[in-house]
């Protein structure tokens, strides 16, 4: 085949390329135009003149990021959530959702799927005021229950670590029906041929399940996978957010990149350092899937996503 | 074949909700960022046709095109706002040409909403300032139009109304950015308590903080279940600023540890890690151990005011005459057998320090298209009684009537679609047209008192520069939110070990360079005002 040039591609597929400008054009307006802000970044923020004209201030805006000396305790607690998020959320859906699929009773299982879906839809403002009811410790349920049963009540917003518990456990609750919907979903679409056949071979269904089921899913946690770590460096800023505060006491365990920025600049509203925060997430989020991507492309390219 | 249609639904059903998944993360990420609180009032002023001949000429601006004025506020809108609106629209055609667009950023986050509005160079006409919404440093930052130039020309009269000596004190760096109010009122801080519970129990009137804590212990005993003291998460306003005050008579709520009294406001100390220091924290601290406030005070998120109007707590610190009075009467509608107290620190020690003309203001950002146009709608605001009375109090004869020359509501506050001062309208009171409600002689008698022993706020004039220390600034905050907080919240077990790491943590992040650089400005200020 004769190679041809760019132009000529375009000339052939125009129709095609035609219908593709407009997903183009909004990726364009939407997700890369703006990346000139990034700009913002480098630059002393000044009311008078417009974003070329600041003086540039090479990497100070980035200065306050360490000068505290938590960039490495933030960005450890912010991958480690997310990490602890990603394989328990997974394993508990996938978990959850092969057993489901196994379940023979309609009403049963529509039911328990509703009910495991619902927390997905309550707002972290009201989780963060059952988390404070639940511990509080004048009022709180739980030392309610304690000072009942005869025990000593329990401060359980002064103790950092119990916090890791009670974020992920939070988390899990809240979201781990919605991921379990989309592997229900998957299941639902593998053929039965599979089954009836290891059936006839003698499979139990534990072993329908191990392997049948689980291994026509690693599609899904796949793409699932890359999507969420993407996004590692974000965390879920409601959640922490809501659920710890303003209770400093807690911070060394649950400090992550976003509460910790949104704290720095509710006071200093600097256009430049509100940037640098962003553009070091951003830059971390983006090696990290890069990196993720290319392990998934070595064992398997099929998998990868580019 | 149903295999492959079942096959094809569970793709796409996996693949949309993948996808949301994907958009619902990356929407979410920057905690609350845009949305820079377009919901004020609804529906698009009324156009009517006027013609722009009919349009007054105004004294020295043009107003020959007609404009749109975008006007800020920061709250809640009222709900009636579009019928208000819709009038001050029709005197605003005839006599300006223009009509304008009252716009409400809502409690929440409004600094978040406030600092993108000045920021991202939006079309803002008119907005809102404070000293506690950091006009001074936005001023100083170049945020505002200095309006020492347009006043003349576009608004003669509001400059003639408002007292040289205000114009003079709103001055950043020579020059007037914003628009003070000029009714004379104190939002000093004092202790509120429940009178009705300290007169059964035979307690002492708090004036003092001994006085208090004997309050606070009667309150303990007598009453196990009631939390003595309402304080709230932000304990370094609600509790140290506020202690501060009336302990050791500060200027002002100064940042970074930096203190200076009233009676010496030239020799700026480092409070933090001093001695005095370690004192106060250790008062907290035994506050919390015995029971006066919560030991999860820094996860409270109910106000301190709604504690007492429900009879969940039986004091609380700082508040001021007006707010205390508000308390009082919503608690009185709940609760007709209870009764409040006040003692205004001021009566203590000896001053009292009038409203700061910072306090309540209006300036014109830098991005206005509009700025003639913009300060000559706010000279009507303030001085013309149709545009006063109507953004104040809501339409005469709808939302209230006059009575033996008393403001009063009609209906109640959840009928009516426009409460007294609804609009927020603190800044463009005006002494000469203010209504008021009967009880609001009670305020007028605190406000008497404090007339006798008042002074000049020295503080409030203060606009402090962070450029150069902005990094260690922010790091700051942070050691201060993790290390400090709890120490004031009385949560650390022990004092003086937390505090010798807080003040490491602090030195670590910049807290000698930050301390001596606002040190020094604050005496450039203090210089520059000829105090000291």
């Amino acid at each position: 085949m004769k190679k041809q040039g760019i132009l000529h591609e375009l000339y052939t597929n125009r129709i095609l390329f035609l219908m593709l400008l407009p997903t183009l054009l909004y990726f364009f307006i939407n997700n890369y135009l703006p990346m000139i802000g990034i700009y913002y970044g480098f630059v002393q923020f000044d009311f008078n003149t417009s974003l070329f004209n600041m003086e540039f201030v090479g990497f100070k805006n980035f200065e306050f990021l360490w000068k505290s000396g938590k960039l490495m305790e933030l960005t450890l607690n912010t991958v480690g959530y997310n990490l602890a998020f990603i394989v328990l959320g997974n394993v508990l859906s996938i978990t959850v959702a092969v057993l489901l699929s196994e379940v023979k009773g309609r009403w049963f299982k529509k039911i328990s799927q509703s009910i495991l879906f619902l927390p997905y839809f309550v707002s972290f403002v009201i989780l963060s005021v059952i988390v404070f009811n639940l511990f509080n410790y004048e009022q709180g349920v739980l030392n309610t229950v304690l000072q009942q049963l005869g025990f000593e009540p329990v401060d359980v917003y002064s103790k950092p670590k119990l916090w890791i518990f009670f974020i992920i456990i939070f988390y899990l609750w809240k979201n781990f029906g919605y991921s379990m919907v989309i592997y229900l979903a998957s299941i639902t679409g593998i053929s039965e041929d599979y089954y009836e056949a290891a059936k006839i071979d003698g499979a139990n269904s534990f072993q329908r399940a191990w392997h049948i089921t689980v291994p026509m899913l690693k599609n899904t946690f796949v793409i699932l996978l890359l999507f969420a770590l993407g996004s590692i460096m974000k965390g879920q800023f409601d959640l922490f957010y809501q659920m710890v505060g303003n209770n400093g006491l807690l911070y060394s365990t649950t400090d992550i990149l976003d509460t910790y920025v949104y704290r720095s600049l509710r006071v200093t509203f600097d256009m430049g350092m509100a940037t640098a925060a962003g553009v070091y997430q951003s830059l971390f989020g983006f090696t990290l899937i890069i990196v993720v991507n290319a392990v998934i492309r070595k064992i398997n390219k099929e998998y990868a996503l580019f | 074949m149903t295999g492959t249609k079942k096959k094809a639904i569970s793709l796409m059903l996996t693949a949309v909700m993948s996808l949301s998944l994907f958009t619902a993360c990356s929407g979410g990420g920057n905690g609350g960022s845009g949305n820079s609180g377009n919901n004020g009032g609804s529906g698009t002023p009324a156009n009517t046709p006027a013609a722009a001949d009919a349009a007054n000429e105004q004294a020295g601006i043009d107003t020959s095109k007609k404009v749109e004025l975008q006007f800020y506020m920061l709250g809640n809108a009222p709900k009636d706002l579009p019928k208000i609106q819709e009038q001050i629209n029709k005197m605003a055609l005839e006599d300006l040409n223009a009509t304008v667009k009252f716009n409400y950023t809502t409690w929440t986050d409004w600094d978040q909403k406030y600092k993108l509005l000045l920021s991202t160079g939006q079309a803002v006409d008119l907005i809102f300032t404070a000293d506690w919404t950091q006009y001074q440093q936005y001023a100083k930052k170049g945020a505002f139009l200095a309006l020492d130039d347009l006043l003349p020309k576009a608004a003669p009269e509001l400059q003639a109304f408002v007292p040289q000596e205000m114009w003079d004190a709103v001055r950043i760096d020579g020059s007037i950015y914003t628009v003070p109010a000029t009714y004379k009122e104190y939002v000093t801080g004092g202790f509120v308590w429940r009178e009705d519970l300290r007169e059964k129990y035979d307690l002492p009137v708090p004036v003092d903080i001994p006085t208090f804590e004997a309050y606070l212990e009667g309150i303990k005993q007598h009453e196990p279940k009631l939390q003595p003291l309402a304080i709230g998460a932000a304990v370094d306003a609600a509790l140290q600023d506020s202690y501060l005050d009336i302990k050791r008579r500060a200027v002002g709520p100064m940042q970074y540890g930096v203190f200076a009294s009233y009676d010496e406001p030239g020799e700026p100390v480092s409070y933090w890690g001093s001695p005095e220091h370690l004192e106060d924290l250790k008062t907290y601290k035994s506050w919390a151990d015995k029971g006066y406030f919560s030991k999860n005070e820094l996860n409270e998120t109910e106000s301190s005011q709604d504690k007492l109007v429900n009879g969940t707590a039986a004091a609380m610190l700082n508040d001021n005459p007006v707010r205390y009075n508000q308390t009082s009467s919503r608690m009185k509608s709940l609760h007709p057998d209870w009764e409040l107290g006040y003692t205004p620190y001021g009566l203590t020690n000896g001053y009292a320090t009038p409203v700061h003309p910072i306090h309540n203001g209006f300036a014109i950002p830098k991005s206005s298209r509009n700025a003639e146009r913009a300060l000559a709608f706010y000279e009507k605001l303030v001085t013309d009684k149709r545009y006063n009375l109507l953004t104040q109090y809501g339409a005469l004869g709808v939302n209230y009537t006059v009575e033996d020359g008393y403001y009063k509501m009609l209906g109640d506050a959840n009928s009516n679609g426009f409460p007294r001062e609804g609009m927020n309208g603190w800044a463009w009171r005006n002494p000469e047209f203010m209504l008021f409600e009967p009880s609001y002689e009670g305020v007028q008698k605190i406000f008497d008192e404090l007339d006798k022993i008042q002074k000049p706020d020295i503080y409030t004039g203060f606009a402090e520069d962070y450029t150069e220390y902005q990094a260690e600034r922010a790091a700051l905050e942070q050691v201060e939110k993790q290390y400090l907080f709890p120490l004031m919240a009385g949560q650390v077990a022990d004092v003086e070990a937390g505090l010798k790491t807080f003040m490491d943590k602090a030195r670590q992040a910049g807290l000698d360079k930050v301390q001596e650089a606002y040190k020094k400005q604050w005496l450039a200020y203090l210089t520059e005002k000829g105090i000291q």
